[in-house]
C-alpha cells in the first residue's frame, strides 16, 4: 500500500525533475533549426523548416571540430591515465600492508575536500614553469592529477571488497604481482572501472576553468567548452543566435550519446557503491 | 609427488599472538594429512604457510628436498583448493584451468590435453566454456579441484574445500575426494574444522588446538587412544562422556566409582595402560564413548560381561539406525579447560549446552534403534568396560598412553 502511493509521488517528482532537465535540451537543439525571428517568437513554436546551414556555419565559422578534436584527445589520455594510475594506486592501498598506506591513503582523500579554485594561481605557475602551458600535455597531467583523489578513493574501497583468495590463488598459480594485478583483479574490478571512466569522462569534458586557466593563448588548441564561451560571445556581437544554439548542440551530444550507451553502467556504478 | 615437512613452525602475528606454536609434523609422500581444530586452532595458517601465503616466524618447512622458507608460492610446486573456491570470475571454465599452465609457459596441446582429462575425471566437459557464475556450487568446487589438478603439483593444499557446500553434496564430493587421492596419489593436505571429514578422508588425522598439535594418528587410533581430554572430546560425535571418577581395587577386583554408579575395570586395561594401577584410590576423569553403550535389552545377550547401569532417559534423538540417548547421572559436570574447548568449536562466547541438567552431568549413549526407548522411561543400558578412558585430573592427559608415559 504505501509503497504504492509513494510509487505514484516518487514518479511525479522524477516526471517533473525529467521535464526540468530535458526541456532545455530540446529547445536547445529545436532552437538550433529555427530562424533568428523564430527563436525571439513564440517558445513553443517549431522550426519552420530544418535549417541545417545553422549547423554548418556554427562547425565552420566557429572550428567546432578543431575544439572537439581537441577536448577528445584531451579528454581520452586524461581519462586513461586516471584510471590506469588511480586503480595501480587503489589496489596497492588497498590490498598492501606498509607503513604509510594510511597516511597515502589520506593524502587522497583529502584532495577531494581541495576545491580547484584554490590551487588555481600556484597550479598556473606549476604548469608554466614546466614549460606546458598552452599545450595539451599540461592539461593532461593536470586532469589526471584533478581526477584522482575521487577515483583512488572509490575503487580502493571497491578493491577492498573483492575476496583475497583471488589473488592468492592467481599466486599460487604463478602469476606475478603485476600479472595478478592486470589480468586478475583488475578484470574483476570491471563494474567500478566503467563507471568510473564515464564519471571522469564527463566530468572532464565540462571542465572549463582548467582549460581556461593553462590553455589561455593559440586558438587551435582550445578545447570545446572555451569554444562555447567563445561562440556565445561571437553570438552576442553578430546576433547568429541559431548558430550559437546548433554549436550547443553539437556539444552535447556526444555526451547525451555516450551517456545513453553507458547508462546501465552508470546505474550499477552508483549502487555498487552504495551496497558494498 | 613429495613429503612435506614441518620442523618446529612457529607463526607469531603482530602483537605476539601465537597462531601456531612449534609445529612439528611429516607428512608423507601421497599422504592425506587432515589438520583438524575448532576454528581458531591455527590449522588454516599451518597450510597457508607450507603454500607461502604466510611469512613464517619461525622453524623450517621443507617440500620434497627443498626448504621453501623463503619460497614464493609459485615456485613450491603446489597447487591450492580455497573455501570460497576462489575462482577467475571473468575467465571460462577452460581458462580458469589453463591459467596457471599458460603462466608455465607450456606447449599449447600439452595444455588442452590436461585440461580436457582433469575436465574428464571431474565431468566438467559439458561447462568448458562457462563462465563461474553460470556454476552451481558443486560444479564450482570441482573447477577449484581441477585447476590443482591440471597443475600436477608436488602437493594438494585444501582449505576447507567442502565447507560452502550443502550437507548432500558434501557428503558425495567427500566420496569423490577419495577416489580422487586414490587415483592421483599426491600428497595431500586437507584443513577442517569438521571431525566426520577429518575422519573419513584423513590416512592421518593431526589434531590443533591453539596453535599446538595435540595427536597425530590414524583416524581409528585417535578415536580409540585420544592422547588427552582435549582429543577425546573433539573427536567423534556425539562427544565422550566424561565424569569425575574414583579407581578402586577390593576382593571383587578393580572398579571404578563414579556417581552411585561401579564399573568393573578389566585387568586387560591395567595391562594397556601402563601407570594406571598407581592411580588406585585417586580421583580420574573417566570417558566413555556414547557407542560403548548399549539398551540391555536390545543387546540380544551380545553383553557378555559388560556392566550394566540403570538410567532414567531425558531426551531421545532417533536417527533411524540408533537412537541417541541423553540421561544425567548424579555427578557434577567435568569442567576442565580442555573439555570446554572441544566443546566450543571457536569464538562462540557462550556455552552451546542449556543448562537443564543442573549441576548434573549429561551424557548420551547411543543405542540400537530396536531398543524404542522414549523419553522419561527407565532403561538399564550395559557398557564396554574394556573401552573406557581414564584422564589425569589435573593435567587432562589420557592415563597410560604412549604418548604420555613419562610426562
Amino acid at each position: 500500500m504505501g509503497r504504492k502511493v509513494f510509487g505514484g509521488f516518487s514518479q511525479a517528482v522524477l516526471a517533473v525533475w525529467a521535464l526540468l532537465i530535458i526541456a532545455p535540451l530540446i529547445w536547445t537543439l529545436l532552437a538550433s533549426f529555427k530562424s533568428n525571428g523564430e527563436i525571439f517568437g513564440d517558445a513553443l513554436q517549431l522550426p519552420g523548416e530544418l535549417r541545417w546551414d545553422n549547423w554548418a556555419r556554427a562547425w565552420e565559422r566557429a572550428s567546432i571540430g578543431r575544439y572537439l578534436l581537441n577536448t577528445a584527445i584531451v579528454v581520452f589520455f586524461g581519462v586513461a591515465g586516471t584510471m590506469l594510475l588511480s586503480s595501480m594506486a587503489a589496489y596497492v592501498l588497498a590490498r598492501f600492508k606498509f607503513p604509510g598506506n594510511r597516511l597515502i591513503y589520506f593524502l587522497f582523500v583529502s584532495g577531494m575536500a581541495f576545491p580547484v579554485f584554490l590551487a588555481l594561481v600556484p597550479l598556473f605557475f606549476v604548469v608554466d614553469g614546466l614549460g606546458l602551458l598552452n599545450t595539451h600535455v599540461g592539461l593532461i597531467l593536470v586532469y589526471i592529477a584533478y581526477s584522482l583523489p575521487f577515483t583512488v578513493f572509490f575503487l580502493t574501497s571497491f578493491f577492498r571488497g573483492l575476496p583475497d583468495a583471488v589473488a592468492e590463488a592467481a599466486m599460487i598459480d604463478g602469476a606475478s604481482y603485476t600479472r595478478t594485478f592486470f589480468q586478475v583483479m583488475l578484470p574483476m574490478a570491471k563494474p567500478a572501472m566503467v563507471s568510473l571512466t564515464i564519471f571522469n569522462v564527463l566530468g572532464q569534458w565540462n571542465q572549463y576553468l582548467l582549460p581556461l586557466v593553462l590553455l589561455p593563448g593559440d586558438k587551435s588548441n582550445w578545447v570545446i567548452t572555451q569554444g562555447i564561451a567563445d561562440i556565445s560571445t561571437i553570438a552576442g556581437y553578430e546576433a547568429d543566435w541559431p548558430a550559437l544554439f546548433a554549436a550547443l548542440s553539437m556539444t552535447v551530444l556526444p555526451v547525451v550519446v555516450a551517456y545513453i550507451v553507458f547508462q546501465r553502467h552508470i546505474q550499477s556504478g552508483l549502487t555498487s557503491g552504495a551496497v558494498k | 609427488m613429495a613429503s612435506i615437512v614441518l620442523n618446529g613452525v612457529d607463526k607469531i602475528y603482530a602483537g605476539g599472538v601465537k597462531a601456531v606454536d612449534g609445529l612439528n609434523l611429516e607428512i608423507r609422500d601421497g599422504e592425506f594429512m587432515v589438520l583438524v581444530g575448532p576454528s581458531g586452532c591455527g590449522k588454516s595458517t599451518a597450510l597457508r604457510m607450507i603454500a607461502g601465503l604466510e611469512d613464517i616466524s619461525g622453524g623450517e618447512i621443507v617440500i620434497g628436498d627443498r626448504v621453501v622458507n623463503h619460497l614464493p608460492p609459485k615456485d613450491r610446486d603446489i597447487a591450492m583448493v580455497f573455501q570460497n573456491y576462489a575462482l577467475y570470475p571473468h575467465m571460462t571454465v577452460e581458462e580458469n584451468l589453463a591459467f596457471g599452465l599458460k603462466l608455465r609457459k607450456m606447449p599449447k596441446a600439452e595444455i588442452a590435453k590436461r585440461v580436457n582429462d582433469a575436465a574428464k575425471m571431474l565431468g566438467l566437459e559439458q561447462y568448458l566454456k562457462r563462465k563461474p557464475a553460470a556454476l552451481s556450487g558443486g560444479q564450482r568446487q570441482r573447477v577449484a579441484m581441477g585447476r590443482a589438478i591440471v597443475r600436477e603439483p608436488q602437493a594438494f593444499l585444501m582449505d576447507e574445500p567442502l565447507s560452502n557446500l550443502d550437507a548432500k553434496l558434501r557428503v558425495s564430493m567427500r566420496a569423490s575426494l577419495n577416489q580422487l587421492h586414490e587415483r592421483l596419489g599426491v600428497t595431500t593436505v586437507y584443513v577442517t574444522h569438521d571431525q566426520v571429514e577429518a575422519m573419513t578422508l584423513g590416512h592421518r588425522v593431526c589434531v590443533l588446538r591453539d596453535g599446538l598439535l595435540q595427536q597425530v594418528d590414524t583416524p581409528q587410533n585417535l578415536f580409540d587412544n585420544p592422547v588427552n581430554l582435549f582429543v577425546a572430546g573433539f573427536m567423534g560425535s556425539p562427544s565422550m562422556n566424561f565424569t569425575y571418577a574414583e579407581l578402586v581395587r577390593d576382593g571383587s577386583g578393580a572398579a571404578v566409582a563414579f556417581a552411585g554408579y561401579k564399573l568393573p575395570v578389566p585387568d586387560a586395561t591395567f595391562t594397556e595402560k601402563p601407570g594406571l594401577d598407581r592411580y588406585i584410590g585417586k580421583k580420574t576423569i573417566l570417558g566413555i564413548r556414547p557407542s560403548d553403550f548399549e539398551d540391555a535389552s536390545a543387546a540380544n545377550g551380545n553383553a557378555a560381561g559388560w556392566a550394566r547401569i540403570p538410567v532414567r532417559a531425558n531426551v531421545t534423538e532417533e536417527l533411524g539406525s540408533e537412537i541417541n540417548v541423553l540421561f544425567t547421572i548424579d555427578a557434577p559436570p567435568v569442567e576442565h579447560k580442555d573439555t570446554v574447548a572441544a566443546q566450543n568449536d571457536g569464538d562462540e562466547e557462550e556455552t552451546a549446552t542449556l543448562p537443564l541438567a543442573g549441576d548434573k552431568s549429561l551424557w548420551t549413549a547411543r543405542v540400537n534403534a530396536r531398543s524404542h526407548v522414549r523419553p522419561g522411561q527407565n532403561v538399564e543400558l550395559v557398557v564396554d568396560t574394556h573401552n573406557l578412558h581414564f584422564f589425569d585430573v589435573d593435567s587432562g592427559l589420557a592415563i597410560g598412553h604412549e604418548a604420555n608415559v613419562g610426562r
